[in-house]
């Protein structure tokens, strides 16, 4: 740490005035040090809480069609890939990827709502980039068609550029999506594929296909107690797709007893 | 948010004891001291959440192995009126017997989306507590739960404690004008529990409070949940249906202890 962040440091925690005498007599060197590690955690939190809001600010952008704030949100060479629609790099593409969701500004009609909940955060510890994990939900409308509920996970990378929190990569594993009305017991809408109108700039990055088919984003964090990696769990294969089962149990799969005891009432 | 607002008052206190007399400054240390115990404080109530929604990620897909890995040996866990389960051994043993075998899988869905979640940790930062919701989107249909959760540090890392998750609501597709279950209970589904659960309630359009382990923010009191703040309404108000359903089918004072409200 360089003397001027130190001292900024220092004035930050409103300390350096009362230290600057007695610190020299009892190990000033001690003092920084332990100055210098509450400034990075503090920094950590912080950024932490300001890619939270980043992706708040994204969801009410995104829900509301205001593709040109929503795309101001990434980095230079931020993408965007939502679903099976394929990676859009760069602020135009990423608007004319966004236009795919109906007009800027919406329209009568539109529902286009995408709940960012559960945040899990990571920050990395040189507080330059951060990665997290996010649940979607989303109800959508657009007019003639019936309403839609849909669900999904968020795994995204941020990165602070001039001081600011910006969108590195933000990418919308959609897994469910069905009618308004008969639900996923009864129906279920696959996921568009990349678009004819506008193309995008490189293919999805991993193929799945949706409920009722089994998909499982990799974590980008580590179990939290553990400390174990989270990115081979078991998964359902998928033959259409070629994946084979992963981590599975090889015994015959039966009605849970909970799903038997359900049914019941 | 949360973290901002606690970071600004730390700054301002830290400031204001520039200008104070000599005799009453605390020491650097003591300062020091201080800001680490606040700064610890804002990472313990960022832990216990993240754990929270990690444990709802793995609820939603399934993985049960990592899921039991967020408690504690002797962790309890409770949910909806199925009983109580005790260890982390029973709790791999619930979900894995209730619900299947590890890993996602197709045709099923149960995303316990999580959210709203008020943490608090203890004075001597041990022991916290969280009360949050989750909402279920399953292919069967949606539900509610609460959670009211009790948290433990040990050798400085966080787990699940006791997990207390009873339901408000749980209905099909076509929703809770139609139809609602009236609870689960310890035969429902196997497995068994190993004890009753501890308080007996019914949910919508019954309805049941668990207590809150933190007191209202703004009067500081704690407050207990009276008989008279539960009830159900199976018929009319005032109707002789209503008036038995009433005295069926609930305790209040539970028999399992809420964690007691963090004094600071």
């Amino acid at each position: 740490m360089s003397t001027r962040i130190f001292i900024k440091a220092a004035l930050l925690l409103g300390l350096a005035m009362p230290l600057a005498a007695p610190a020299l007599a009892q190990g000033g060197g001690d003092v920084r040090t332990k100055l210098a590690a509450y400034k990075h955690r503090v920094t950590l939190l912080e950024d932490q809480d300001a890619v939270e809001n980043l992706q708040a600010t994204f969801g009410y952008y995104f829900d509301k069609g205001l593709w040109n704030q929503a795309a101001a949100l990434f980095a230079s060479k931020g993408s965007f890939e939502y679903g099976q629609r394929g990676v859009y790099v760069g602020s135009a593409r990423i608007q004319q990827a966004m236009l795919l969701f109906g007009p800027q500004g919406l329209a009568n009609g539109r529902l286009n709502n995408h709940m960012m909940l559960q945040p899990i955060i990571t920050v990395a510890p040189n507080g330059q980039t951060a990665v997290g994990r996010f649940q979607g939900m989303v109800m959508l409308a657009e007019p003639g068609q019936n309403g839609k509920w849909g669900v999904g996970l968020y795994e995204n990378e941020y990165v602070k550029e001039g001081g600011t929190w910006k969108i590195a990569k933000l990418h919308f594993y959609m897994t469910a999506l069905t009618d308004y009305d008969l639900g996923f017991a009864k129906y279920a809408i696959q996921m568009e594929g990349p678009s004819a109108l506008f193309p995008p700039d490189r293919p999805p990055t991993e193929v799945y296909r949706s409920f009722p088919n089994a998909y499982l984003p990799a974590f980008s964090y580590d179990h939290p107690v553990t400390g174990q990696p989270l990115k081979t769990l078991p998964l359902q294969g998928d033959e259409i797709v070629g994946r084979p089962d992963r981590g599975m149990d090889t015994g015959k799969r039966e009605e849970s007893s909970a799903a038997k005891g359900m049914r019941q009432q | 948010m949360m973290t901002r607002t606690h970071f600004a008052a730390a700054l301002l206190a830290a400031s204001a004891l520039i200008g104070a007399a000599p005799a009453l400054a605390q020491s650097s240390a003591e300062k020091l001291e201080d800001l680490d115990k606040r700064i610890t404080r804002l990472e313990d109530l960022n832990a216990i959440e993240r754990l929270q929604r990690a444990y709802g990620y793995f609820v939603d897909k399934s993985q049960w192995v990592p899921l039991s890995e967020l408690f504690t040996d002797d962790a309890t866990l409770e949910i909806g009126g199925k009983g109580l389960f005790l260890g982390k051994k029973r709790v791999l043993e619930y979900m894995q017997k209730a619900f299947g075998m590890d890993g996602t899988k197709a045709g099923s869905l149960a995303n316990h989306m999580q959210f709203q979640t008020v943490p608090d940790i203890s004075a001597d930062g041990k022991s916290g507590w969280i009360r949050s919701r989750a909402f279920v989107m399953s292919n069967g249909g949606w539900g509610l739960p609460l959670y009211e959760n009790e948290y433990r540090k040990e050798n400085g890392v966080w787990k699940i404690s006791r997990l207390t998750g009873p339901f408000t609501m749980y209905t099909g597709w076509e929703g809770w004008g139609k139809w609602a279950m009236n609870n689960t209970w310890p035969d429902k589904f196997d497995p068994p529990p190993d004890l009753p659960p501890s308080t007996v309630y019914l949910t919508y359009p019954a309805y049941y409070i668990i207590p809150y382990h933190y007191p209202n923010p703004v009067t500081g009191k704690a407050f207990p949940i009276l008989k008279s703040d539960i009830g159900a309404h199976a018929g009319v108000p005032g109707s002789k249906v209503q008036e038995e359903w009433a005295k069926t089918g609930r305790v209040v004072d539970g028999t399992q202890p809420i964690g007691e409200p963090p004094k600071e």
